[in-house]
């Protein structure tokens, strides 16, 4: 198989998330050098996250696009995010969980940017289950 | 197409760096690579670790492999080899 160019990705959270979620998926699916993770501190200054997003960006980036992940709609860590959104060059995505930095990690073929911001948002979703719901039809065929 | 039933024998079942593992393999064929739980209808894509997740295949539940293509033979040998391994847990 040809080397794919992939999509970077930078996670940005408030406190550690990010780098735990990074480092979550590493233990998973190995290392990601298309990855990296930015951690807004509770008091870091505006300017100084900017820069460090920036930064992550530049980092990542190999000509495809970057896609942001960041933790909540609403949020300093996407507010600031946000202020580099440029369509199909740098796509957010909020609510970062696993499964979405599991699927950015796994890129076997080349989509462009906006197809695999779509395909991140829907895998955030369909990856929650209330486990329970799961568990008791089981449970019930067992007993019967 | 061969098709093969494998019992999942290490303790924490299908998960997450086992899953890794059975993607990595599989994505070294040609062929395609579907598993489905026995007592189950839903079918996951074996080289997709998202979707074996969904399978929540613990220890002890048989999962039916499908293998399509041109190395199938190979690939059904390995992939059957890894589980019976336990992924390297046990």
């Amino acid at each position: 198989m040809a080397e794919i160019k992939k999509i970077g990705c930078v996670i940005v959270s408030h406190g550690q998330v990010a780098n735990e979620l990074l480092s979550a998926a590493e233990n998973v699916v190995g290392d990601l050098g298309h990855i990296t993770a930015v951690s807004i501190g509770w008091h870091d200054e505006v300017e100084s996250a900017k820069e460090q997003i920036s930064r992550a960006i530049s980092q990542v980036s190999e000509g495809r696009g970057v896609l942001l992940l960041t933790d909540m709609f609403g949020g300093t860590p996407t507010n600031i995010s946000a202020m580099f959104y440029e369509q199909g060059e740098v796509e957010i995505v909020t609510g970062v969980n696993l499964p979405m930095v599991i699927k950015v990690a796994n890129q076997n073929t080349e989509i462009p940017l906006t197809q695999m911001a779509d395909e991140v948002e829907n895998q955030g979703k369909e990856a929650i289950y209330q486990a329970g719901d799961l568990l008791i039809p089981k449970k019930m065929i067992k007993d019967a | 197409m061969l098709e093969s039933n494998v019992k999942i024998v290490n303790q924490l079942g299908l998960h997450a760096r086992a899953a890794a593992q059975l993607v990595k393999l599989s994505s070294k064929f040609l062929s395609s690579v579907k598993i489905q739980r026995a007592d189950s209808n839903i079918v996951a894509d074996a080289k997709s670790i998202l979707s074996i997740l969904t399978l929540a295949a613990s220890r002890g539940t048989t999962i039916n492999i499908t293998i399509s293509g041109t190395d199938e033979e190979q690939a059904l040998e390995e992939i059957e080899k890894l589980i019976n391994a336990g992924f390297g847990e046990l």
